[in-house]
């Protein structure tokens, strides 16, 4: 510490009375915006020129680990029909389906499911079909985007199997 | 002081005093239209069905008043005051000054008018119509004449260190406001910009930035350098330490712009200048901090007592804890979690609350009694909108702190299939409800503060004599060291 500490540099009757000290920096401030200045560059080359990322790299990296960890679905594979998917096929139904084919699936304003009428085909894989793209002429949404491809499956397998599918 | 009464009777105090009363007004007005946006967010109906009342248009009209009407009026009148008093001479020109404070308050009225009105250009910070950014860019050269004009007539050669932050305002304001309001008229009241695209937005974001950064702070950075000094009666820590973060903050602050558009097609490199910029400016802003907080050393007695020391210590520690957030908030794994989400509003707010409202509120506490000549009335009533103010802001920021992540961790959480757990947008917004409710309540107490502040300076500046006793709140400084020589 020198020996300037708490000494006033005697300019106040140019600055409305006000006095100033002319203390040492903070040594840690000091610290602080070395390391900033220094770690900040150091960022920008590492990013850039080490490890070469960029924000397309990083949303391609997240893509690939979850095409790792969810690999996309094979819908014409055969399915197997578990109590666990009908239930939680009905849940999907009686919130996202329930508006249009009604609470007993005898249709509104979208056609009745349960007869032996199907007019977009009623096999598995054509109700399949006929959720995930949807019948966008008919204002019936495509449902993928948005329910995802394993909870298309679980709705198909309650529809089929409830609403009587061939 | 004996310095000031040999000057007062050359200083335009006239002027001062009208900024003075134009801030507190405005600044009820904008945060009463604040607050009724709180209550639109929390419950919508609140908007009556009127279209001139629904958020969208409310929502830029509480920006614009708050920042340039309440903090633009606020910053004027302490710049009028303390520049005067620092290079002991009136201002440059009395007309001057009068046209710059009609003209400021003509624009917020036109502006109070056209925003309501759905006239806009869309940009944030930046929505008034180009007749009115052609009136805002002739009054700041005006203001700007007369600024310079005082500087070169001074009667000290000395140029104290609030005078230079003051200074970056001026001429920063002046080169942003006209570059991001270059438009190509349309109509009366339609226009479009000159730039496109992504330039546009970082045009836009360059000046959005740097008006926080030359509007909010460094002006206020400037009168803190006068006015805690004034009010603690005690030398400012360090000349060395002003100088360095002055220019640490100048020259660092208009790069940082790209962090309010990160994850966008803003080129990768120009994202990561705004990232490394934002984080070097956490050691020049806490230079700031440091200089006001130490030189309040050797005065933390007087806290216990004085409302406007309590002002200054809130002010300048909101200051500290924004602008180590704000960089935190630039590194770009913190942004990908708090952008679009109430986690900015909550850093917006510990700034504009915090920092700029209670550095306002201490600094009318000094200039009202000092302007009128007369003591402040209530100590007791200061003191109750010191407390009122802070407990509000903690409110207002912890709600939105809590509702920025709570939204931001939903929009990632993905289901055992790999799919979007909140895929209705609507599910997360259902969440922040009950904090918006909090926030609503913190706002308002912030509101009655500003309230009961006004009446006391109407009591004061109308002479009733003081209802706490005599004693003075602010105590001139007993005795000050001898300079060094
Ligand atoms: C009574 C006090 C206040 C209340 C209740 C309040 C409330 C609000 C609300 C509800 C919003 C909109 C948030 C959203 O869109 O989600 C907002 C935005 C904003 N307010 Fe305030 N406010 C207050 C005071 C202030 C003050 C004093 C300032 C500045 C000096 C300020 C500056 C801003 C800014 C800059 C925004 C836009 C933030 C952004 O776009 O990120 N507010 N305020
Ligand atoms: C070192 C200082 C600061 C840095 C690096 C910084 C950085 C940031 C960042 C990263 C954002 C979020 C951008 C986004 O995701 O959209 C932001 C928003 C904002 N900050 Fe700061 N901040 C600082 C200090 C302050 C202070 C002191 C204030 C107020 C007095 C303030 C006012 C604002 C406002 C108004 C916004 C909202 C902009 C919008 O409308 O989106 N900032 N800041």
């Amino acid at each position: 510490m020198s020996k300037t500490q708490d000494q006033v540099l005697g300019h106040g009757d140019e600055c409305d009375g006000i006095e100033e000290y002319d203390n040492d920096l903070p040594a840690w401030w000091v610290g602080l915006f070395i390391l900033t200045v220094v770690g900040g560059i150091g960022y920008a080359i590492n990013y850039h020129f080490v490890s070469e990322t960029s924000q397309l790299a990083q949303y391609q990296a997240e893509m690939a680990e979850a095409e790792a960890q969810w690999p996309a679905m094979d819908m014409t594979a055969t399915v197997v029909v578990t109590e666990e998917m009908l239930a939680e096929g009905k849940d999907l139904y009686m919130t996202n389906c329930i508006g249009c084919h009604g609470p007993e699936m005898k249709g509104g304003i979208g056609p009745d499911l349960t007869d032996a009428e199907w007019v977009h085909g009623g096999t598995f894989n054509e109700i399949q079909n006929t959720i995930s793209k949807g019948v966008p002429e008919k204002g019936m949404l495509s449902w993928e985007p948005i329910l995802g491809p394993q909870k298309v499956q679980k709705v198909t397998a309650y529809v089929h199997a409830a609403g009587g599918g061939q | 002081m004996s310095t000031e009464t040999a000057h007062t009777p050359n200083y335009d105090d006239a002027v001062t005093k009208k900024f003075l009363i134009a801030s507190v007004t405005w600044g009820a007005v904008g945060m009463l239209v604040g607050v009724i946006c709180a209550l639109q967010l929390a419950w919508w109906p609140a908007n009556l069905n009127v279209p001139w009342l629904t958020f969208g248009r409310l929502r830029p009209l509480h920006t614009n008043a708050v920042i340039f009407a309440f903090t633009g009026n606020f910053i004027f009148a302490a710049m009028y005051y303390s520049m005067q008093r620092l290079l002991k001479t009136r201002m440059f020109n009395d007309v001057l000054s009068q046209v710059h404070f009609w003209g400021w308050q003509s624009i917020i009225v036109a502006a109070a008018i056209t925003l309501p009105a759905g006239l806009s250009q869309s940009k944030e910070y930046a929505e008034l119509i180009w007749p009115i950014d052609i009136a805002i860019a002739v009054i700041w050269v005006v203001m700007a004449v007369n600024f310079f004009g005082t500087i070169a007539i001074r009667k000290v050669k000395h140029l104290y260190v609030a005078i230079w932050f003051y200074m970056s305002m001026v001429i920063t304001i002046a080169v942003l406001h006209i570059v991001n309001s270059l438009v190509l008229p349309a109509s009366a009241t339609v226009s479009y910009p000159v730039f496109s695209g992504i330039t546009d937005a970082l045009v836009q974001w360059w000046y959005g930035h740097n008006a926080v950064g030359f509007l909010l702070t460094t002006p206020i950075l400037g009168l803190m350098y006068y006015f805690v000094p004034k009010t603690a009666g005690r030398p400012v820590y360090s000349y060395r330490l002003s100088i360095l973060h002055f220019w640490g903050l100048v020259f660092l602050y208009i790069w940082a712009g790209p962090h309010h558009i990160l994850y966008s097609s803003l080129p990768d490199w120009a994202q990561t200048t705004g990232v490394v910029f934002s984080v070097m400016l956490l050691a020049p802003s806490w230079g700031g901090m440091l200089n006001g907080l130490l030189t309040l050393r050797g005065a933390w007695d007087k806290l216990r007592t004085d409302p406007l020391l309590k002002f200054w210590v809130v002010a300048i520690t909101f200051y500290g804890m924004s602008t180590f957030e704000g960089p935190m908030m630039s590194i770009r794994a913190v942004n990908a979690l708090s952008h679009f989400t109430d986690w900015t509003i909550g850093h917006v707010h510990s700034g504009a609350l915090g920092w700029v409202g209670m550095a306002a509120f201490a600094t009318f506490y000094y200039m009202v009694p000092k302007l009128w000549n007369n003591q402040l009335y209530s100590v007791k009533a200061a003191t109750l909108h010191f407390w009122l103010a802070t407990i509000g802001i903690v409110l207002y920021v912890m709600a939105m702190w809590t509702a920025g992540i709570t939204q931001g961790l939903m929009w990632r959480e993905l289901d055992a299939d790999g799919q979007l757990q909140y895929p209705n947008f609507m599910d997360t917004v259902l969440q922040l409800i009950p904090l918006y409710w909090i926030r609503l309540v913190g706002g308002t107490m912030y509101l009655v503060g500003l309230l009961v502040m006004a009446w006391n300076l109407v009591k004061t500046a109308s002479g009733v004599a003081p209802k706490d006793g005599p004693e003075q709140v602010t105590a001139a400084p007993e005795s000050l060291p001898t300079p060094a020589k």
